[in-house]
């Protein structure tokens, strides 16, 4: 069990003792049953901090923010405070940590990992909660064991099998703790029956070539273009997107001339073409790199299945390169390696 | 969506494919100009684009290729051992890999991206390479999965 006054109190201690400048965590959310991501800066607010299976939130996306935020307080002329950055973080946000370690994005002694396990289980999808009966009166999920989550309506508690409202993501994961941390909260589970590895891509994958441009075609059309999915996730960091560009903007002084020569790779307009070309840009661009943390999904407003395009990618990964992302912050990225044993049999 | 591409055309017998080729300037684009200056009959449906490696080749290039409204998009390099700059062949071999198994699993008709290694001796594989990719094509008709309609 994950003993959150422990945890606090380490928080606490790392404040008091001024070892990191701030500890990105998660408190009470106000509205409704979900934790919602803080960062305390004071030894006092450390009580507020939870852990639950409410814990959405990939909070490596904080890393990212922080460290923008600092590059911009030196481009001011300030000397930012370089002490490290706590952070809460389940199996998949430490792997996050590890990719933007292993990509030079921050440094080791920039962060400190504060570890906490899924108690075996995971975190729920809000979607199963409320689509249940109990779900939407709901105030708080706990854990209870590794096969159900307590969950409390009013004053009443019912036990729900976890199996039920896991996150898609938690039911295919392999490795629900966090191997990169500098201190861990709870135990380390391994064996966890729930659903094989990559299971819905497999799933996927068995439609016809037809029925599956079907349904993507269906999910491209239904995109707005919001790039809700590029703004949670911590490795969709650069500061110009391919796709999106802030440099290149039009302004009323941009000459006609100018916006015909200039290269657009993709076109503004929420069309299905331009979606695609999107999408899978940006599915290549996370090949890898994606740690199934499965915010982008989470916080698509049309309900995009894009857990998909990443792990189809993970698991091509996994299974011909052996490459898992996250594992290992020393190993050479998947894109900057190769194996004289690669796959060649699809080229003629 | 009006689904336009669940069965081809009508006049997709008569559809001529347009392939887009990224070849690498150091053996398969001198591939090509030997298949020309040995004048080898091929077909005529592929643009070349001479490319310093394939290791350069961005995913862009081939998903751009396609939303332009290319049939088929072919990328072609020096056999594995005979990069220029060493590795970049076995680069492209692992991303286009990658690139491959995406188009496929989104439903783009697999025929329609081809990777092949042509050396710049091999003239008449060159010809060969492109005359097999043509006659996979022309059965699917036009590519209208990625294309952009506007
Ligand atoms: S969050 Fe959903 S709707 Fe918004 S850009 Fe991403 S896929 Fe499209
Ligand atoms: S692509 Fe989605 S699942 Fe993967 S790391 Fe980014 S937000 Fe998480």
């Amino acid at each position: 069990m994950v003993n959150v006054d422990a945890l606090r109190g380490y928080a606490a201690d790392l404040l008091e003792k001024g070892q990191v400048r701030a500890v990105i965590g998660y408190r009470r959310g106000t509205a409704g049953v979900l934790a919602q991501p803080c960062t305390i800066d004071e030894a006092g607010e450390a009580e507020t901090l939870v852990w639950d299976p409410t814990c959405l939130n990939n909070l490596a996306r904080y890393l990212v923010e922080d460290r923008q935020q600092q590059a911009a307080a030196q481009t001011r002329n300030k000397t930012p405070d370089g002490r490290p950055v706590a952070i809460v973080a389940k199996g998949c946000d430490s792997r996050a940590v590890a990719v933007l370690l292993q990509e030079n994005y921050l440094k080791r002694e920039d962060v400190v990992i504060i570890g906490v396990s899924c108690e075996g289980s995971g975190v729920i999808d809000p979607r199963k909660l409320a689509a249940r009966p109990e779900g939407r009166w709901a105030s708080r999920v706990d854990f209870a064991g590794a096969d159900a989550f307590k969950v409390t309506v009013g004053g009443d508690e019912t036990l729900i099998p976890a199996r039920d409202l896991l996150a898609d993501r938690c039911l295919e994961c392999r490795a629900a703790a966090p191997a990169l941390n500098d201190v861990l909260f709870g135990e380390v589970v391994t064996e966890r029956g729930l659903d094989e590895p990559f299971r819905a891509v497999k799933a996927a994958q068995g439609a016809t070539e037809d029925a599956r441009w079907a349904t993507w075609e269906h999910h491209f059309d239904r995109c707005l273009r919001c790039f809700a999915c590029r703004a949670v996730c911590p490795m969709c960091y650069c500061p110009e997107c391919v796709v999106d560009s802030t440099t290149f903007v039009n302004t009323p002084g941009t000459t006609a001339e100018e916006k015909a020569t200039r290269i657009r790779w993709c076109e503004r307009s929420a069309s299905v073409s331009e979606s695609a070309l999107y999408h899978l840009t940006r599915a290549i661009h996370l090949a890898g790199r994606c740690i199934d943390c499965g915010e982008c999904e989470r916080v698509c407003p049309v309900n995009i299945p894009l857990r998909l395009l990443n792990t189809k990618l993970e698991m091509e990964a996994f299974e011909q390169f052996q490459y898992e992302a996250g594992r290992d912050f020393g190993q050479a990225s998947l894109l900057s390696s190769f194996r004289d044993e690669d796959p060649n049999s699809f080229i003629r | 969506m009006p689904n336009s591409s669940q069965s081809p055309a009508p006049e997709a017998q008569a559809h001529e494919p347009r392939v887009v080729a990224f070849l690498c300037k150091w053996c398969s684009s001198a591939g090509s100009d030997l298949a020309g200056v040995s004048r080898i009959q091929y077909s005529a449906n592929a643009t070349p684009i001479t490319i310093p490696c394939t290791g350069s080749m961005s995913p862009l290039y081939v998903l751009s290729a396609f939303n332009k409204g290319a049939d088929g998009v072919l990328v072609s390099g020096c056999h594995p051992g005979d990069c220029h700059y060493m590795e970049g062949n076995y680069l492209a071999r692992r991303k286009l890999y990658l690139v491959k198994q995406l188009l496929q699993f989104v439903g783009l008709e697999a025929e329609r991206f081809r990777m092949s290694w042509v050396s710049a001796a091999e003239g008449a594989k060159f010809a060969e390479v492109i005359d097999e990719f043509v006659g996979d094509l022309r059965p699917l008709g036009p590519q209208t999965r990625l294309k952009a309609k506007h």
